[in-house]
């Protein structure tokens, strides 16, 4: 699927499978930016600090005290979208996830996953 | 629906004994006849040398355990129809009999004579049970 | 040739991986109790489970898509979370169950303590999975369950009265709870959603593409289908040896007796060692379905062929499912009760996680030429109609028979 022209975002963009640029599954898009007008996709939003937007009243509540806040650049990450390369069964990204701050729950830097028996 | 689904498990799991009516006696009884037939099929391997004796040592003691179960049930419930008394005695004397029986069989689980023998009471004691059934049930004297 | 040879043995693994503990319990007691009577109910479940199998092995493979990835697609964040959560939950007691399963097929074989055998079948499980690959861990635990076809060598044993069975094959309604609760009991039982889950996720990690798509389709048909005869026989011999005598199951022991009365110890050692496979399968099946469904709602890593260190989330949370079926296996309620309960709460979250599957397998724009054509369509939706009713009647029934126990 081409990513210019017109997309049905929550039809196909919404909630889909993220990988990087290494085809490592990192994250799926948990929300879009939009922007101007007519609006157009400037970014994609991902990161468990944005789960509490996607849920009702106190549900939203109870997973933002789990999750936390949304920090940007921690917790809620921005993809922007000029670094998409590809829509097709997954959004395949051009970089590599760490250099865009993806993928850290796999990663094996850190403390989590160094502690696991077969790291 | 997740907390749905833990309610129900909560109230499944909760539901407990209290006063024993007619048709839970009637339900006791049954069950003590069932446990009964299960013991045959089992005996009846023993005394055919046709099973494997750690098979028939475990399912022996399982099902012994619960006609123990059934046994202290029937015997420690209030009634609630008092002229169904004797019914109850010969029910918890039935279980009584029948895990004595399982646990013969758990005892000599390769043996084929004493497995023939288990085989030929505990079908007896069905007969008992089955009959217990039927005086509760008002279709016997 | 080579082609044929490999499907052929794919469909025997999936024949092998049809039964579970909920099989083995569900269709004894049903025999036990009502003796054909339920056949029918067995059948309109194989077919469930074929039609819900073919559709996510289509999209996995055309679309690159296993099913939590659709759901979270078609249902959003929200309601894919209510999905993932019941799902889990149902998980959790299958994983439970066919843990305890295991441990009583051992007690039964060697005589020692039930608790033991729950940790030392898991420990066991753990380094089978780390030392085979998928592919591998789907045969082995399949061309075991083939033993289990002493059950249908049985019931040509017993030579059943085979009008009395024929009949049992024409769907019969009866207005009491407790045979109702067994419908929806053995329905379920043949059609328990964590199969088509683990399916289809192991259709990405074998790396099927379209030209796998008739591989999918006789899996689906031939290898649940011939699984669904294994159930069938496991229903008439229990018919024709409990009903009579007035047996009430309530041991997974008992699934062995008519198989010991038929052909005495080798019989016995047949069904005990296929319960075995069957169960000890189920159990890889269930808690990977588990962690596919949490790391594929969540888009981490996943898969047994990416290997712990590049999915250390996914094979962290699998070992944490274990351990929390251990502890449920542990905490001293009868594994068939267990079983009892996961088979009906499964078919309760079992419409969340049909319909996304269902949407995307018609969908031209996911799966262009090989969308669900007509049969596909009606038998998918027809289905989805069935599931609803069994599902808003499932916990209702289980109220009111007291759990099955009448």
């Amino acid at each position: 699927m081409r990513k210019e022209g017109e997309i049905y975002v929550v039809h196909r963009l919404l909630d889909e499978q993220i990988c990087d640029s290494e085809g490592r599954r990192v994250g799926r898009v948990d929300d879009i930016e939009l922007r101007g007008d007519p609006p157009r996709i400037t970014a994609l939003l991902v990161g468990e600090g944005l789960y509490p937007r996607r849920l009702p009243g106190w549900l939203a509540r109870t997973t933002r005290r789990i999750v936390g806040p949304e920090t940007w650049g921690s917790n809620a990450l921005r993809i922007p979208w000029e670094e998409v390369d590809e829509l097709s069964s997954t959004v395949k990204l051009r970089k590599k996830a760490e250099d865009l701050g993806l993928g850290e729950g796999d990663d094996p830097g850190r403390w989590f996953v160094r502690r696991l028996p077969w790291n | 629906m997740a907390l749905g689904l833990f309610l129900a498990v909560a109230a499944l799991f909760s539901s407990g004994c209290g006063d024993l009516s007619n048709d839970e006696l009637n339900r006791g009884v049954e069950s003590l006849s069932a446990l009964a037939a299960q013991g045959q099929l089992v005996a009846s391997g023993v005394a055919r040398d046709a099973t494997k004796s750690t098979y028939a040592r475990v399912m022996s003691r399982t099902l012994g355990e619960e006609a123990e179960h059934e046994a202290e049930k029937l015997a420690d419930a209030t009634l609630e129809e008092a002229e169904t008394e004797d019914q109850r005695h010969a029910a918890v004397a039935v279980a009584g009999e029948i895990s004595g029986l399982l646990s013969e069989l758990q005892t000599y689980p390769g043996d084929e004579h004493h497995g023939a023998l288990v085989q030929k009471h505990l079908e007896e004691a069905q007969e008992k049970a089955d009959a217990i059934v039927a005086q509760l049930s008002g279709d016997a004297p | 040739m080579k082609v044929i040879l490999k499907i052929a043995l794919g469909i025997i693994a999936a024949i092998g991986g049809f039964l579970d503990i909920g099989d083995l319990v569900f269709n004894t007691q049903a025999g036990a109790l009502y003796r054909y009577d339920l056949l029918w109910a067995v059948v309109l479940g194989t077919i469930g489970i074929a039609v819900y199998a073919e559709m996510s092995g289509r999209v996995a493979a055309v679309s690159g898509r296993p099913v939590f990835d659709v759901i979270r697609m078609r249902l959003g964040f929200g309601f894919g979370l209510l999905a993932l959560i019941a799902s889990t939950l149902v998980n959790l007691l299958t994983v439970a169950a066919e843990l305890g399963g295991i441990a009583i097929v051992l007690e039964l074989l060697f005589d020692a303590p039930y608790n033991m055998f729950v940790v030392t079948g898991a420990i066991a499980l753990v380094a089978i999975v780390a030392l085979l690959p998928f592919g591998g861990l789907e045969r082995l635990f399949g061309y075991g369950g083939l033993a289990l076809f002493v059950v249908v060598a049985t019931v040509f044993h017993q030579n059943p009265d085979w009008g009395d069975v024929a009949h049992g094959f024409v769907p019969s309604l009866d207005s009491s709870t407790l045979y109702l609760y067994f419908v929806v009991g053995v329905f379920a039982a043949a059609l328990m959603p964590y199969e088509v889950h683990f399916y289809s996720s192991g259709a990405i990690e074998e790396g099927w593409t379209e030209e796998n798509l008739k591989e999918n389709r006789l899996n689906a048909i031939l290898g649940y289908g011939i699984g669904g005869v294994l159930s069938v026989a496991l229903v008439i011999v229990s018919g024709y040896l409990f009903h009579p005598l007035g047996v009430e199951p309530s041991d997974l022991g008992t699934v062995a007796l008519p198989m010991q009365g038929a052909f005495g110890e080798t019989g016995l050692l047949l069904a005990l060692g296929g319960m075995f496979f069957c169960v000890g399968g189920a159990a890889i099946d269930s808690s990977f379905a588990a962690s596919y469904n949490l790391a594929q709602f969540l888009g981490w890593e996943w898969g047994r062929y990416q290997g712990p260190r590049k999915a250390p989330r996914f094979t962290a949370s699998w070992l944490v499912f274990l351990l929390l079926g251990i502890a449920i296996a542990e905490s001293g309620i009868n594994p068939v009760e267990i079983t009892e309960y996961s088979v009906v709460f499964s078919v309760v979250a079992l419409p969340l996680t049909y319909l996304p599957v269902l949407l995307i397998a018609g969908d031209r724009s996911f799966m262009s030429d090989h969308a669900n054509g007509r049969i596909a369509a009606t038998l998918g939706w027809l289905y989805f109609a069935v599931i609803i009713v069994l599902s808003l009647a499932a916990i209702p029934l289980l109220l009111a028979t007291n759990g099955g126990g009448g």
